[in-house]
């Protein structure tokens, strides 16, 4: 069995927006393509299934074992859709009926795309869900209440029942946490394993790694790159490649561990934090020096963002206290990066006219901002367009201007990299780094990517270990 | 696209309306209340009156831009007042949350518990045929929309990372009300403005027709609709002036309000 691709194009009006492109996947060779966000991957999925967007046509040819399927009428195509061929979409939780229990979504899929009796549907289901490690009580839940991880693989159940021998996996892991991530991984190689094809898109080049085969880097739309999945990510031979790769936060360098030196800026004592009657977590405790990195990591649901209001006095700690020292103990000494950019500004009015407001209300000096600006590498013509209309890892450099304008003594951020892209990502972390050393201010990191914790922050609290602080190595 | 052009009809009807009250009675040339028994009900365009005169040969036309200047009047400083109060109790309300909130919503809701026109009748009972009751009467009517909305924009707006941002920035209240606040009611504010004046305008009309509202001789155009209905068979022209007038107004008013759209 075989999925061959050949001068595939995706075009809206005359405007090309993915290929030409071609590909060929086998049995057991997963094909993973990588790009960012916008680069079309989610449209390539979305032409090889035959489920294209209004407006949007494609040509070029999809052959499935020799079998031209683009040509077929739109029907008998979507005759194909779970039998054949099937799609794990992105976010499941949005993918996912919420008002039907799980275990019925897959058992449904059973019964009116396998034709099987409901009986035995229900069984075969139930079957599923205990060979992914779901258990009754979860197989009766709303999605809703289950998490990232278990609403994914009742999503790759659902998808899978049919019999489909190739399956798309779009975005498998956005959101997810590592512990996550690496299980949806060991799903989609299991697939593999059982002679499954399968095409994997995904801007996680650790993703890709996990799963081998071939590799496939596009941008806008075009191959910039592709080949034996190991020898693409370990020499990409293109410069996107080559800058892709090095994105990948375990590659990045890790920093050079120092000796404490700066006085304390914050310190946190048997700090508990609870929302409502739920506690989140307890016996939290560190000391954070002037200029420190320290990162918060641990799998979503553990109270992160909590935590980090609690430190920036937002919440009250449900025990334990929080102090402020030094030039912490300035009316403006904490800060705060969020984790959607957009969503941290003013949205109708323009940037100029947040920052001036800004600049009168401290009585800050004329050219303070504009500075900061031109060292985080900000064009001065951005600031005349609305927060939405600029990009994600601009406006997330803004808002760290904004923030270093008063010079604070600490930064507390928020995932502040989880919308962008690998490459805008590593920028980013990396203009954080070096300006918050600069401005001698500390940076608490909250992230539930432990890999790029590890290899930024000089300390690592792991919320999962529960509270013990680890110094870089 | 066809709602900015009905948006800008509107606009255009109500700005021409505005204006011909404005200039009022010096356009005509005739006082509105200065009787002549010796011609009545003459049809328009005759002996020096433009659209004819009433059955005490009252100057049609003066009546009627007499008449728009009350109900105009009326309207524009009803929603004002209403869109002032209600608006700034709502962000108020929002904003503070808690016993403020409550104790707030409760007020708003038992207003809202009591109906409309029984408000305004019962103060014009107390104090009728004056202009000053039937304006505190809509304007205590109208606010609680006002309040219901933004306070519901504001709760979401405040609980959001941009207001939480500007606060740990120090930026201000006068900065969050202006920046973040009012930007996300103002458009709905001006719909509920418009809703809100072709409302005035209606319960206006309606109280005087049933001789609740402004009693004769003012030249309200409900008045002069139950004055002129004895002569309906005589000279139609003149109930129908007043009509057409009020018919006007309203659509223009609605036409501006547009559809409840988010921004």
């Amino acid at each position: 069995m075989t999925l061959k691709v050949e001068d595939l194009t995706v075009c809206i009006g005359d405007r090309r927006l993915v290929g030409p492109l071609g590909f060929s996947v086998a049995r057991g060779e997963p094909l993973t393509i990588l790009g960012e966000t916008g680069a079309g991957k989610s449209l390539l999925a979305q032409a090889i299934m035959g489920a294209l967007p209004r407006g949007l046509n494609a040509t070029g040819a999809v052959l499935l074992d020799g079998q031209r399927l683009d040509s077929l009428p739109e029907r008998a195509r979507q005759a194909l859709w779970g039998r054949r061929l099937a799609m794990l979409p992105q976010e499941p939780w949005r993918a996912l009926d919420p008002l039907m229990a799980a275990g019925s979504q897959v058992a449904e899929v059973h019964a009116l795309i396998g034709r099987t009796p409901w009986q035995k549907a229900r069984s075969l289901a139930e079957q599923t869900l205990t060979r992914l490690k779901l258990d009754r009580r979860a197989g009766a839940a709303l999605p809703g209440t289950l998490s990232g991880g278990m609403a994914q693989r009742v999503a790759f159940a659902a998808a899978t029942a049919g019999g489909a021998g190739v399956l798309l996996a779009d975005e498998p892991t956005k959101g997810l946490d590592e512990m996550r991530r690496d299980e949806v991984v060991r799903l989609l190689a299991d697939f593999v394993a059982e002679g499954g094809i399968l095409i994997t898109i995904t801007h996680d080049i650790a993703v890709a790694r996990a799963l081998g085969g071939q590799a496939m880097i596009l941008r806008e739309g075009e191959v910039v790159e592709s080949g034996v999945a190991e020898r693409v990510l370990s020499a990409p031979q293109s410069a996107y490649g080559r800058e892709l790769v090095a994105a990948d936060p375990a590659t990045w360098p890790l920093p050079e561990s120092r000796p404490a030196t700066g006085d304390s800026v914050l310190r946190a004592e048997a700090l508990s934090v609870a929302r409502g009657q739920r506690l989140l977590c307890a016996g939290i405790g560190f000391d954070l020096p002037a200029g420190g990195r320290l990162a918060i990591t641990g799998p979503s649901g553990l109270g992160k963002t909590s935590l980090l209001d609690t430190l920036a006095g937002l919440i009250p700690p449900s025990a334990g206290r929080v102090e402020r020292l030094g030039r912490a103990r300035a009316p403006f000494g904490l800060q705060k990066l969020y984790q959607d950019p957009p969503a941290a500004f003013a949205p109708q009015v323009s940037l100029a006219t947040s920052l001036d407001d800004l600049e009168r209300r401290h009585g800050l000096p004329p050219d303070r901002l504009p500075s900061l600006l031109q060292r985080l590498g900000l064009a001065p013509d951005l600031l005349a367009r609305r927060p939405r209309a600029v990009s994600g890892g601009e406006l997330q450099r803004l808002a760290l201007a904004r923030v270093l304008a008063l010079a604070p003594a600490v930064i507390l951020a928020d995932e502040p990299t989880s919308r962008l892209d690998p490459v805008t990502q590593r920028r980013v972390m990396a203009v954080i780094a070096e300006a918050a050393e600069e401005a001698e201010a500390a940076v608490i990191l909250v992230t539930h990517h432990a890999t790029m914790a590890r290899h930024w922050a000089l300390e690592v609290l792991d919320l999962e270990r529960n509270a013990e602080v680890q110094t870089a190595a | 696209m066809t709602g900015g052009i009905a948006r800008f009809i509107g606009l255009a009807g109500i700005a021409a309306m505005a204006a011909l009250a404005l200039a009022g009675p010096l356009l005509v040339g005739h006082d509105p209340a200065r009787q002549n028994l010796m011609a009545s009900l003459p049809p328009p365009l005759s002996e020096g009156h433009l659209l004819g005169t009433d059955h005490l040969g009252r100057d049609m036309a003066a009546r009627l831009l007499a008449g728009a200047r009350i109900t105009l009047s009326l309207a524009a400083f009803a929603v004002l007042s209403a869109a002032c109060f209600g608006t700034g109790l709502g962000i108020l309300a929002g904003w503070a949350g808690g016993i403020t909130d409550r104790l707030l919503g409760a007020f708003a809701d038992g207003v809202l518990a009591l109906p409309g026109l029984l408000l305004v009748l019962l103060l014009a009972a107390i104090h009728p045929n004056s202009w000053w009751t039937l304006y505190a009467g809509l304007a205590l009517t109208l606010w609680v929309e006002f309040f219901r909305m933004s306070r519901a924009r504001t709760r979401i707006v405040v609980a959001g990372p941009a207001v939480e941002a500007a606060q740990m920035l120090g930026l201000g209240r006068w900065h969050i009300v202006r920046r973040h606040l009012w930007p996300a009611v103002a458009t709905q504010v001006l719909t509920l403005a418009a809703f809100g004046a072709a409302t005035v305008v209606t319960a206006l009309a309606t109280l005087g027709f049933i001789s609740v509202g402004l009693r004769p001789p003012t030249p309200e155009w409900g008045v002069m609709m139950a004055e002129l209905l004895p002569n309906w068979r005589e000279a139609p022209w003149t109930v129908m002036a007043p009509v057409i007038c009020l018919a006007f107004t309203v659509a223009c008013l609605r036409l501006c309000a547009g559809r409840e759209e988010e921004a």
